[in-house]
């Protein structure tokens, strides 16, 4: 070899220093021992020009460097050059997260060996990172007050006002005043206390599940049983989940009205090591000092995780699953570069919601008893058949095994409790927790408590990523009706409301008691979301009939008082048959919380489904999922957020002839060079953009469809297959297309920056002949700092997508059609077809990080909009926006959108005004046909407020696209992009 | 071009200078505004200063300006002149517009345009949905519909015709034989301004006498109480001018006498001085006082009792 580079002979020197101590100092080599013996791997580093190529191997308990590569190294982190090798070492773990966000720094292979890496440097490092970490958050801090602009006047203080209802709906049996105007938090000390714990204490991570599941994997094997012969991943999972749930701590929450817990902290994240739990491992020391969403972790927790769960896992996941099978695939690649597309699949399959009337009516044991039928009535059945429903017995098994020890408990600590109020609830907990969910429910608070117990269950079988709870006022006003047929008198009915929203709340406050586990990496992704259990309000029963009922009101009622991000409340409203009352209410619960319920035009939502034919009280019994999907409840696995989809990246690629400009990496078809006229005409270049599209959604249904084979591998989910129809009688598990009803629900992100660049290129290039195609290709490769002039065109005359102008609409469904058609071709594992949606989560603001400059003038980096919201500069005049979204064509949009919309009341404006204007805009765009909105009754002021001084604002949500998130926990691209968002005023 | 300033009779055009949808400030519910350029009057404060001029104007924004020049290129008449403060030299500026058009920022903009009826009405028809779920309408504002007395009423028959509640904001400087013919049929509303009640006051900061507006106002309280119809007087409050207790008290009083029981009290805006600028103008000294500055709540408040004093609310 020539000379040798010097930062070659300091990264090896680095490393041999790393070697020399887990070689020889007890300390850090018992980090190399675990449950399952030594954790043995190799891993690469190297520079993309190659001056640098080092290797560090881990093998039987010895490390050891090597001067060069193998070619069968375990990982690989390919850097972008010396400065990011040095970038590495001296960044705290945020920035470095950042470099691989923003390709600077690559990985290759098994990225759970890159966390285990990092993990090992955290071992040297760990008291000077989490200085550095804990220096940091003073400054910003420091910072964000000295940079936030005060607004010209402290902003008024948000004050809940309410009016009391109009008129009475036909569904509503008992409620005298629907808007239940009478009641305030104030009224529930028992909320108020939950509340105060969900905004003060800090999240912990929990290892029972994953110690329990862990266990007896390794006791009874995972791809083969002890005895050498194969698993049937069913039957292992169904074992396993009873043993996890027999096992666990039954915990009864403190002054609680409903019993179990999903962990064992107050408020604890889940944690799923055979889906993307190991992506912590590396954050073990410092997670309880990131600035984002900050995780408390014991060191039993931390040595636990990192001896007897984690290194179980290391092969065992979703993403190496896939990656080991089928050798590295492009599509897999692509995803790992996280700019084109993110699959959700990778950590859940969750996104569904369950046949819960079912387990209300029948219980446990009802379902236990007709999959005991279904086996003798099939005689035909075949062994998987017989083994899938021998899992889902063993999973209600475990469930009731759950719901005996969690009364068990009750009893005790009734027997303990001096206080006598609460000795009855604990004693009246005990009672319902022998009864249900094993058996029939026959009361409110039984029903709750059974959903309740059964949800634990969910989130210990699948990851907690939008499993979403469905139509709950449906589903409990039966029991809240025959609750209250049988209590007399007015004073004892209305002691009998107010414990129905205490239930509610608490119902509610539980649903809080666990979050998602992001990695610091995911923060920049998907900030602020928890796990988006999505509730379903209102619309019409299966037979069409007004749905709107008391619970309707009394959830409506809590979801107000409580203002918490999640449950995510979603309302339909049925034109015709929903009534006026009921919209206003839900505006007035949109001004009172700052940012929810999301409210969906019933009929258009179920419009954009018709293609799939399903019968229509199929269809009325549809539920938002995750953010807003449509799933029909109790029978349809639609994986609705089956991934984030880049649409703009396909634009970028058309316009550099098939390369990705942030990813460097020629990975498209060639298109064709705009640069020697290619293109003559528009639809030529519309053409291009539309291949490229095409490459991205081939590849990320590719990678979908080789995920939800790992699932079928590694997680079947026999709990949840037996609370959906089609599972038992098909004998098929839930992740095998056992459902009714199949599909895969995309997230298409960019259509407001994808119409606008487009219109931009066709009115400036094409029908002006202002500027050439190669023009702007130069200018978006400089941000158009070298061309003004353009910048200033095409943000100021070109007709934009939310401006009132019919030719931006026409392509914005020009957009959507062929996404919907295209993606509507492929079908995925479990044999259903993709539907598209226009929503982003947090991704617009991801995604617009990892792209440069565009058409349409937004510089690189900036956010992209909201799901489908069109730009802030598009018009002053939201009716414009308003007009332009409704005409956006529903079949196109079947798996939903998100329009955003931030109106700030003006202080002249009284509250029923208030109510009147954005009940107006929705009823208004309702009328025209427009699908989905949502709001945010917020001032610009009042967020840079927030800013400024988080902690007078630690309960102010605001809506991202889809789902709710607290302001001052978000990262500071997001906070200022909901600060930019066109304002109007209501 | 043609038509940059023509008289104000016809009946199927009028400079408009905006059309402002999802108005929530100028009446009931959702509404939108169709602001007329030109006023008989010229209030020296006025908020507006864009709507004064019955003819087309040139309006110059230097922060929107990215000093690409294209303007120095287009502009026939050598007008246009970077080392001026005011940048357009409006004496050899003929309004052809070339400039405006060729301004890619919206630096340069034309302030008002001669629209045809049917060109409004379609702009308006599109927000009757929402005019529809908010009880809202259409509001005439300006400068003075009145001035535009055949097209106003041209446009409140079409809207009539399409059940839109209508509403005219207007200065009272009109001739009411001809406004309870052309305009009062067709209107649900009507939003009447009083300034000053002092008349030499008047002529000398409104630029006209106000014996005719006072007198409107009276004969219209009368109408409209009998038709049942909103007749609101609006008091713009500008420091040192209207806003003095002298002035105020008057008015109150004079309210009283004519049977009105109700007033807004519009509170002082101090952006009308950047408007200003933009259009080639500097702001009157000594006409208003602090004219830069919000006025304090506590000062609207002292206002505002003058009238209750009067029990007009």
């Amino acid at each position: 070899m020539a000379q040798r580079d010097i930062a070659d002979i300091i990264t090896h020197m680095a490393l041999r220093t790393m070697a020399l101590h887990f070689n020889y100092l007890p300390k850090f080599r018992k980090y190399l021992r675990t449950d399952d013996g030594w954790i043995n791997f190799s891993l690469g580093m190297r520079t993309e020009q190659g001056n640098v190529r080092q290797c560090i191997t881990f093998k039987d308990g010895k490390v050891r460097v090597h001067g060069d590569i193998p070619v069968n190294v375990d990982t690989e982190m390919v850097f972008f050059d010396n400065g990011t090798l040095k970038d590495m070492a001296s960044l705290p773990p945020s920035e470095v997260l950042n470099l691989i966000l923003k390709n600077k720094l690559i990985v290759r292979g098994n990225l759970v060996y890159a966390q285990i890496f990092s993990f090992f440097i955290t071992l040297f490092v760990k008291g000077k990172i989490i200085n550095m970490m804990k220096q940091q958050a003073h400054e910003r801090s420091k910072e964000s007050r000295e940079r936030a602009v005060q607004p010209e006047a402290a902003p008024a203080p948000r004050v809940k006002k309410q009016l009391s209802a109009p008129a009475r709906d036909p569904g509503v049996a008992f409620l005298d005043d629907p808007y239940l105007s009478q009641y305030s938090l104030a009224d529930f000390p028992r909320l108020e206390k939950f509340l105060d714990i969900h905004f003060t204490r800090k999240p912990a991570i929990c290892h029972e599940r994953p110690l329990l599941l862990t266990g007896w994997f390794r006791e009874n094997g995972f791809e083969t049983r002890k005895d050498g012969s194969p698993w049937v991943p069913e039957l292992r999972q169904g074992y396993a989940f009873k043993h996890l749930m027999e096992n666990r701590k039954p915990i009864i929450r403190k002054d609680d009205l409903i019993a179990g817990t999903t962990t064992t902290q107050e408020i604890g994240v889940v944690l799923y090591p055979d889906s993307h739990g190991t992506m912590i491992w590396g954050e073990l020391f410092t997670t309880p000092y990131r600035q984002l969403f900050p995780y408390d972790i014991s060191d039993d927790t931390r040595e636990i995780l990192h001896h007897s769960v984690f290194p179980f896992w290391v092969h065992r996941n979703f993403k190496e699953w896939v990656r080991e099978t089928y050798r590295s695939p492009l599509c897999q690649s692509l995803d790992d570069r996280f700019a084109v597309y993110f699959l959700w699949k990778t950590a859940a399959l969750s996104h569904t919601v369950l046949d819960y009337p079912k387990l209300l009516k029948i219980g446990a044991r009802g379902i236990i008893g007709e999959i005991r039928r279904e086996l003798e009535k099939d005689q035909a059945a075949d062994r998987l058949k017989k083994d899938t429903l021998e899992a889902m017995i063993l999973c209600y098994e475990g469930l009731i095994a759950y719901a005996r020890n969690l009364s068990a408990q009750a009893a005790a600590e009734a027997r303990e409790e001096a206080d006598e109020r609460r000795k009855a609830e604990l004693e009246r907990l005990a009672e319902i927790c022998a009864r249900v969910p094993e058996n029939p429910c026959t009361t409110l608070d039984e029903a709750l408590n059974a959903i309740w117990i059964h949800w634990v269950g969910v989130h210990m079988e699948n990851t907690n990523a939008g499993f979403s709870l469905g139509r709950m006022d449906q589903w409990l006003q039966p029991y809240f009706v025959s609750d209250l047929k049988k209590i007399r008198g007015r004073k004892k009915r209305e002691e009998y409301i107010r414990r129905a929203i205490e239930l509610v709340g608490c119902f509610y406050m539980r649903c809080t008691d666990h979050l998602p586990l992001i990695p610091d990496i995911g923060n920049y992704l998907f900030g602020g979301s928890s796990s988006d259990q999505a509730i379903t309000l209102g619309g019409v029963t299966p037979e069409g009939e007004d749905a709107v009922n008391d619970m309707t009101y009394i959830f409506l009622k809590v979801t107000e008082m409580l203002g918490i991000r999640d449950p995510n409340v979603n309302a339909r409203f049925h034109r015709g048959k929903n009534s006026e009352a009921y919209l206003r209410r839900l505006c007035e619960v949109n001004i009172n919380t700052t940012s929810t319920p999301s409210i969906h035009n019933d009929e258009v939502v179920m419009a954009s489904l018709e293609e799939f034919a399903y019968p229509q009280e199929h269809l009325r019994d549809w539920a938002a999922t995750g953010c807003v999907e449509p799933t029909l409840s109790g029978r349809h696995i639609g994986h609705t957020n089956c991934m984030m989809f880049n649409m703009v990246a396909a634009l970028e690629m058309a316009m550099y002839n098939g390369r990705h400009p942030l990813m460097r990496w020629d990975v498209g078809p060639k298109t064709g060079n705009v640069d020697n006229g290619s293109f003559p005409t528009f639809d030529d270049f519309f053409q291009a953009f539309c291949t490229q599209l095409d490459f991205l959604m081939d590849n990320s249904c590719e990678y979908n469809r080789l995920l939800g084979e790992a699932h079928s591998v590694l997680r079947p989910t026999p709990f949840i297959s037996g609370l959906v129809e089609g599972c038992t009688a098909y004998g098929r598990d839930a992740t095998k297309g056992g459902a009714l009803y199949n599909s895969s629900g995309t997230a298409c992100i960019g259509l407001a920056d994808i119409t606008d660049s487009l219109m931009a290129i066709k009115k400036l290039v094409y029908d002006e002949k202002k500027v050439t195609l190669k023009e702007i290709r130069e200018a978006m490769e400089t941000n158009f700092e070298n061309n003004g002039y353009l910048h200033s065109l095409v943000r100021n005359k070109v007709p934009l997508f939310g401006s009132g102008s019919p030719e931006a609409v026409e392509m914005a469904n020009r957009v959507t059609r062929f996404i919907h058609d295209r993606f509507g071709a492929h079908t995925n594992f479990r044999g259903g077809r993709y539907t598209a949606g226009f929503w982003s989560m947090s991704n617009h603001v991801a995604f617009g990080t990892l792209t440069g400059a565009l058409p349409s003038g937004r510089l690189a980096g900036k956010p992209f909009t909201p799901g489908l919201t069109p730009e802030a500069h598009a018009s002053r005049n939201l009716l414009d926006n308003i007009r332009d979204v409704s005409r956006l064509e529903p079949k196109s949009m079947n798996n939903n959108i998100a329009f955003n919309v931030k109106v700030v009341p003006s202080p002249k404006e009284s509250h029923q005004e208030a109510v009147d204007h954005v009940y107006s805009y929705v009823k208004t765009y309702c009328d025209l046909g427009g699908m989905q909105m949502q709001f945010n009754v917020v001032s610009s002021a009042t967020l840079r407020d927030a800013m400024a001084h988080p902690e007078n604002y630690r309960d102010l949500m605001v809506r991202i696209s889809g789902y709710n998130a607290y302001f001052v926990t978000l990262n500071r691209d997001m906070q200022m992009e909901l600060i930019e968002r066109a304002e109007y005023g209501a | 071009m043609r038509g940059r300033s023509e008289p104000a009779a016809r009946k199927d055009r009028a400079l408009i200078f905006e059309v402002k949808g999802n108005s929530l400030d100028d009446g009931p519910g959702i509404r939108t505004v169709v602001f007329f350029k030109g006023c008989p009057l010229n209030c020296v404060w006025c908020h507006n200063p864009e709507s004064k001029k019955a003819q087309v104007e040139i309006s110059f924004d230097r922060e929107k300006c990215i000093g690409c020049g294209s303007c120095l290129a287009a502009c026939p008449e050598n007008a246009l002149d970077r080392a001026e403060t005011s940048f357009i030299d409006r004496k050899r500026c003929t309004l052809c517009m070339e400039c405006t058009s060729a301004c890619p920022s919206g630096a340069l903009s034309q302030v008002g345009r001669y629209l045809y009826i049917d060109e409004l009405m379609a702009e308006i028809e599109k927000d009757i949905p929402f005019f529809r779920a908010s009880a809202g309408g259409i509001t005439l504002s300006g400068g003075e519909p009145a001035l535009y007395m055949d097209f106003s009423s041209n446009l409140l028959q079409r809207a009539k015709l399409k059940e839109i509640h209508t509403l005219v904001e207007t200065c009272g400087f009109f001739d009411y034989r001809k406004f309870m013919e052309a305009l009062y049929p067709f209107l649900d509303t009507i939003y009447y301004d009083i300034k000053i009640f002092d008349p030499a006051e008047h002529r000398r900061l409104c630029g006209a006498p106000n014996e005719k507006i006072l007198e409107n106002f009276r004969l219209l309280t009368a109408e409209c109480s009998r038709d049942g119809k909103e007749l609101l007087p609006r008091i713009p409050l500008i420091p040192g001018t209207t806003a003095t207790s002298e002035n105020l008290t008057s008015i109150a009083r004079f309210l009283k006498e004519s049977g009105s029981a109700r007033v807004e009290l519009l509170s002082y805006n101090p952006l009308w001085l950047s408007k200003l600028s933009l259009l080639g103008q500097s702001a009157p000294c000594g006409s208003v006082s602090s004219p830069g500055e919000w006025m304090p709540v506590s000062q609207v408040e002292q206002c505002r009792k003058i009238f209750s004093d009067f029990q007009i609310k």
